[in-house]
């Protein structure tokens, strides 16, 4: 049996007053996993406890068979793109795509054979020199996921990365995001309000609330009905 | 474009008491510059007062870079790390904050008149009616300023970017180095200019510590003290207006750099 790439087990985690309760959820290698959720629901809390950035109250989450808080940060091999994507601002466009590979101490060539490769997949060549605080939504997502991918992660979070774009804009990266997960093959987590996202872009999609990871169901059979009344409501299936 | 409101009377008596504050602050200025003024040539010529500007000047750089080495990473240690009793240590890092000079310079008095300032003193290390005494009182007296102005700057920075940075592979001191000092580097430049002039006007804690001695502890808020003392007004006032000069200059270099745009510091609440 294929081990699963994350493993959330029993995890539990305090935050001021909100909770998230008994989560397990086993995520395998490149799936593209959906969160589906109303605001406040624990999403953005539940993929940043998988980055690791929280330590949870009980339970545990397991990147690769190990619990990720016992592997450095530097070593966990995520990109993590947030819902304003996180851009260092004081750097241009290239230096941020760049940042990951001077850690990772390439040289000055590769540096730059890499960041125009990220560049022109995502189509960003001609605002490399810019500064995150004159782009446009859609270049900050853009860069944002060239800032990750360009080190090829085992694992992607996106915190609803779509949800401040155009429908336009919307279209074309939810197109690139697919193209994306088959080139670099990398395990992808998607948190997001959005059904049809989640529908069009997940194969599995769990949905949350209040804390709670409800269920989770092949994206074909996202809105069949629920026992949970809940989630029958969220989803616009209760009569 | 955007239409203002009328007027109101709530507005006016805010302008009313802003100008009234204006006006005063620029007539007491005014008074020791009209006064001080005709005898600003004799204080620049006054080998004490030259003095006193070459001390005032040394000790305050000095103070200033010993305050800078000591608050940032105090303040890093206080808003970054997972440190035990952390906020009773901000308490104490602080509470100097809200303590007369005098009080400060005295606690400086005891500490190194006791068998501690003794034995520094047997090394070499002079501290009472020494200028390294008015170094130490100038750092006292900045330090808590300096690790809270820095603490509130570094909490304005999202930690979530150097989460990030950590994700891309890097350490601790280079998502300090490279993300969190420059999201800092206005309130860096800021913090250093205004302690290094409150620093040129510190005079409570050197007092109670080294006393006021022409020509060896006198820097310019003594060697004001010294010529009121004496009667010498117009030398007194003359030596505020250099100080004035001074801090006027420091006080319009912060306005200017904070004046460029400061880089977007915090993301969008998405906690949950």
């Amino acid at each position: 049996m294929t081990m699963p790439t994350i493993k959330i087990s029993d995890f539990s985690l305090r935050k001021g007053s909100f909770q998230l309760s008994d989560i397990s959820c086993d995520i395998y290698p490149q799936e593209l996993f959906a969160i589906l959720g109303k605001t406040g629901a624990g999403k953005t809390l539940l993929l940043e406890s998988v980055a690791g950035y929280y330590a949870g109250l009980y339970g545990c989450i397991y990147l690769n068979g190990k619990s990720v808080l016992d592997i450095p940060l530097t070593e966990r091999r995520i990109g993590f793109v947030y819902q304003d994507y996180g851009l260092f601002p004081h750097m241009t466009v290239e230096q941020n795509i760049s940042y990951g590979l001077k850690m990772r101490r390439k040289n000055r060539s590769e540096i730059a054979n890499e960041v125009s490769r990220m560049a022109e997949l995502l189509s960003i060549e001609h605002i490399l020199k810019q500064h995150p605080g004159t782009l446009s939504g859609g270049e900050r997502q853009r860069t944002a996921l060239a800032r990750a991918l360009v080190l090829s992660p085992d694992v992607l979070l996106l915190d609803e990365p779509f949800s401040a774009l155009d429908p336009v804009t919307k279209k074309s990266l939810r197109n690139e995001l697919l193209e994306i997960h088959n080139n670099f093959q990398c395990t992808i987590i998607l948190v997001t309000h959005d059904f049809s996202e989640a529908q069009e872009l997940a194969g599995r999609i769990g949905i949350m609330s209040n804390g709670r990871l409800k269920a989770v169901r092949h994206s074909d059979a996202l809105f069949e009905p629920y026992e949970d009344e809940n989630i029958n409501q969220f989803l616009g299936l209760s009569k | 474009m955007k239409k203002r409101e009328p007027v109101n009377a709530f507005d006016i008596a805010a302008i009313i008491i802003v100008l009234a504050v204006a006006v005063f602050i620029a007539y007491a200025l005014l008074s020791i510059v009209l006064g001080g003024l005709p005898f600003l040539p004799a204080a620049i010529a006054s080998k004490e007062v030259r003095f006193a500007v070459g001390l005032s000047v040394y000790t305050a750089s000095i103070s200033t870079l010993l305050c800078v080495l000591l608050s940032v990473p105090s303040a890093y240690a206080l808003t970054r790390t997972s440190m035990p009793l952390k906020k009773t240590i901000q308490i104490i890092m602080e509470l100097p904050l809200s303590l007369p000079y005098l009080v400060l310079g005295l606690c400086l008095l005891i500490v190194f008149s006791s068998d501690l300032g003794k034995a520094l003193r047997d090394m070499g290390f002079k501290v009472v009616f020494d200028k390294n005494g008015i170094i130490l009182a100038q750092l006292i007296v900045n330090l808590p300023f300096a690790v809270k102005f820095m603490r509130t700057a570094m909490s304005e920075v999202d930690e979530r970017l150097e989460f990030i940075a950590g994700t891309l592979g890097a350490s601790r001191w280079t998502r300090f180095r490279t993300v969190l000092l420059p999201l800092c580097r206005q309130s860096v430049i800021a913090m250093v200019v205004l302690v290094w002039s409150r620093a040129l006007g510190e005079f409570g804690a050197t007092l109670m510590l080294v006393g006021v001695t022409r020509m060896k502890t006198e820097t310019l808020p003594a060697s004001i003290y010294l010529n009121i003392s004496t009667g010498d007004n117009g030398m007194a006032m003359a030596s505020a207006i250099l100080i004035m000069i001074i801090s006027a200059a420091a006080h319009t270099i912060t306005t200017i750099l904070n004046k460029k745009n400061r880089p977007l510091t915090r993301m969008r609440d998405t906690t949950t």
